[in-house]
């Protein structure tokens, strides 16, 4: 590679932003390095992208983005490659460039064979134009911090653009359940659909936290045979032919499903025996699964990758706090919470929940959301639960959860992160399991004061 | 009444973003609260008797089923509609269910969305989309038992009513209808019109009492405690985006 003295000094004053960032206390340095770097060199993301040997994978849509991108980086890794990520999550351009900043050598080469990055909705056509990456997986398109993007449509007109920017050869993992993800496919080439064919964990109807409903080609309604979870499942327009296309990989079956485990058998007979729960999980596994072995890994290295895997911070993490099994389940949106609140009740049994609600900017400022929410469900579960209501929007929640049918003594509002915890700690038993499902701040917020109890490391210094 | 509470809630598949439907659950609990029993109508594209409802509601969507809810409004429903009001059903309608309302929507595309043109007021696409939270003051004739309104807007429409029209109320924190004459929403008889999206009536309980009021007659107090806090917090909320606004108005 010739010598490029802007690229050379941008990675280095970026290592430094990043060093001075942590020394200052200022968190793991997972953006200002990438502010910096650009700063220096506009071209810094391309540059460094281009001199990996193996190119990059981009993994896009609302939910998901975090564990699949590691499921991919780990299932790369097991094949003996050296892999560049953005493992604390940081998702917009300066995220990507401060992660590939971090990882290159001082003068712009590169250490990793090929970068998994996982990419804001919004930000994977800059993304695709900078990195052409090799692979592009888009896992589904859910209502997520509207007063961002201004609407879904807009979010998904977008991925659409990203994908249409794709180099000749690239190939595009797309979930067939998701009706936006499939309509954002359509007229682009070398799409890999991954699908739930599984009737273990049907909802019975398409719950309210749902998107797409009316067909994104002709705008009529959509009939769905089944609904795995949110708007996805299998659909048909009731008016044109615009319908859910057959995978190309399929779970067939979904056995021993846990908070911590499933097993997934797909339609090719690979089987995946993951620690990672929970039906939407399900979807993170197929999707890994078949970029992996379309980048050419081995199915059975996914599969041991795969059964090696553990949840990244926030998603079904387990912590100990106070004598007690915390289960922190990350919630980002409507269709997250659902599904979280879904899996906790039918596999969790536990009675005690602290849901800690933030509207910072990277929770969306709008909680308008909760509304959408089925919290009913919680308010009918046989378990009677007590919910802890916290975060900055506590008594939004709190007002919601009344709202759904919970009596005043199943609701306690503590907005302090600290006190919500130990409210939390004192209803449940020792030992007894409680869980904890924040917003993404919010998550944050509960990790570091777990931490000062010394519960767990810090975020950015976990890896894989 | 004999039978129970009809709530129309028109268009929930595609009319229901933004947690909308908190309205049809507020209206819901806190009549059930007072002992009426309430009947939710989910009303889709097609003919509807709507007048035989007590309440309609309908909220915003996104742009591409709008279109389409629009046209099926003019075609079918619109005489109905009229008939119900007419015969005082009352109506709220949100963002883009307020703008149907209206003569017309001008999109910014510059393409016009025929209305129902049930009341004198015309909306189009504005150069940025609006989205904050807002504090509004209701229009004292309301008689509102708590007449500061909270709530978040997030709306790329303008909408000017016409000389016969009243706003809902004045804008303290804001855009509004327009953000020249100060005012936010409609009210028109037992019509009610707002950019107040989401959950608007979970958070302004007193709107919702008064809407159910003017169905069912006057309502016996309700415990909400719930309701009071929030309303605390949001207040103090929208005093510091205030600030936060005018500070950046005063670096540009």
């Amino acid at each position: 590679m010739r010598p490029d003295p802007r690229l050379g000094a941008a990675v280095l004053a970026g290592k430094l932003a990043a060093t001075a960032s942590r020394g200052l206390g200022r968190g793991g340095g997972t953006t200002i390095p990438g502010d910096v770097a650009l700063a220096i060199d506009p071209g810094v993301l391309a540059k460094l992208g281009a001199a990996l040997p193996r190119g990059s994978v981009l993994v896009s849509g609302t939910n998901g983005k975090t564990t699949t991108t590691g499921l991919v980086a780990a299932a790369l890794e097991a094949s003996g490659e050296r892999v560049l990520t953005n493992a604390s999550g940081a998702n917009l351009v300066f995220g990507l460039v401060a992660a590939a900043v971090a990882q290159a050598r001082p003068l712009g080469g590169a250490r990793a064979d090929r970068a998994v990055f996982e990419v804001d909705e919004l930000s994977l056509e800059r993304a695709v134009l900078e990195l052409r990456p090799r692979l592009v997986v888009v896992l589904n398109l859910l209502r997520d911090q509207l007063d961002r993007s201004g609407e879904l449509e807009t979010t998904a007109r977008r991925i659409g653009d990203g994908l249409r920017r794709l180099p000749r050869g690239a190939h595009v993992v797309a979930n067939a359940d998701d009706p936006l993800v499939v309509a954002q496919c359509e007229g682009v080439e070398g799409v890999v659909y991954v699908g739930i064919d599984a009737d273990d964990q049907l909802l019975d109807g398409v719950p309210h936290a749902a998107d797409a409903r009316t067909c994104p080609r002709c705008g009529a309604p959509l009939h769905f045979d089944r609904v795995v979870l949110a708007h996805c499942g299998s659909y048909r327009c009731t008016r044109c032919d615009f319908a859910r296309p057959r995978p190309a990989v399929a779970v067939r079956r979904i056995t021993a499903a846990s908070l911590d485990r499933q097993r997934l058998e797909l339609d090719d007979g690979t089987v995946l025996d993951a620690a990672v729960g929970g039906i939407y999980n399900a979807y993170n596994l197929v999707a890994a699964h078949a970029a992996a072995t379309t980048l050419g890994v081995p199915a059975a290295t996914v599969a041991a990758a795969v059964a090696g895997f553990r949840p990244r911070f926030g998603r079904m993490e387990r912590l100990r706090l106070h004598d007690r099994e915390l289960r922190l389940l990350l919630a980002k949106n409507p269709a997250g919470l659902d599904v979280v609140l879904r899996t906790a009740d039918e596999l969790g049994a536990t009675h005690n929940y602290l849901i800690a609600i933030n509207d910072l900017v990277a929770d969306g400022r709008d909680v308008s959301w909760l509304w959408d929410v089925d919290f009913e469900r919680l308010a009918r579960s046989s378990h009677r639960p007590h919910v802890v209501a916290s975060g900055r929007r506590a008594h939004d929640l709190a007002l919601r959860l009344k709202y759904a049918g919970m009596a005043a003594e199943q609701v306690t509002v503590e907005p302090d992160p600290a006190a919500a915890l130990r409210v939390l700690a004192s209803r449940a038993a020792p030992g007894e399991e409680a869980v904890v499902v924040p917003t993404y701040t919010a998550m944050l917020e509960l990790r570091a004061v777990a931490q000062r109890a010394g519960a767990v490391g810090a975020f950015w210094e976990q890896r894989g | 009444m004999s039978r129970p509470l009809r709530l129309g809630h028109l268009y929930p598949r595609a009319m229901t973003i933004y947690g909308d439907v908190g309205n049809v659950c507020s209206l819901r609990r806190r009549a059930e609260w007072r002992g009426i029993e309430v009947e939710v109508v989910p009303i889709e594209a097609g003919p509807a008797d709507l007048e035989a409802c007590d309440l309609l509601f309908m909220g915003g969507g996104q742009d591409r089923d709008q279109s389409g809810v629009f046209a099926d409004f003019a075609e079918h429903k619109r005489a109905s509609l009229e008939r119900a009001v007419d015969g005082g059903v009352a109506v709220l309608a949100v963002c883009g269910g307020y703008q149907l309302l209206g003569h017309d929507y001008v999109d910014a595309e510059g393409r016009v969305l025929e209305g129902l043109g049930l009341l004198d007021l015309r909306s189009r696409a504005g150069d940025d989309r609006w989205i904050g939270n807002v504090l509004v003051e209701a229009e004292a004739s309301m008689g509102l038992a708590e007449p500061t309104l909270v709530g978040f807007e997030n709306h790329g429409g303008r909408t000017h009513l016409g000389p016969g029209l009243r706003p809902l109320g004045r804008v303290v924190v804001g855009g509004g209808n327009n953000g020249e004459d100060a005012g936010e929403g409609v009210v028109a008889g037992r019509v009610v019109g707002t950019y107040l999206h989401g959950p608007a009536l979970a958070r302004n309980a007193a709107l919702a009492d008064l809407l159910l009021s003017w169905v069912v007659g006057p309502l016996p107090p309700v415990d909400d405690h719930e309701v009071a806090a929030l309303r605390q917090e949001r207040l103090a909320a929208a005093g510091r985006d205030s600030r936060r606004r005018r500070l950046l108005a005063w670096r540009r």
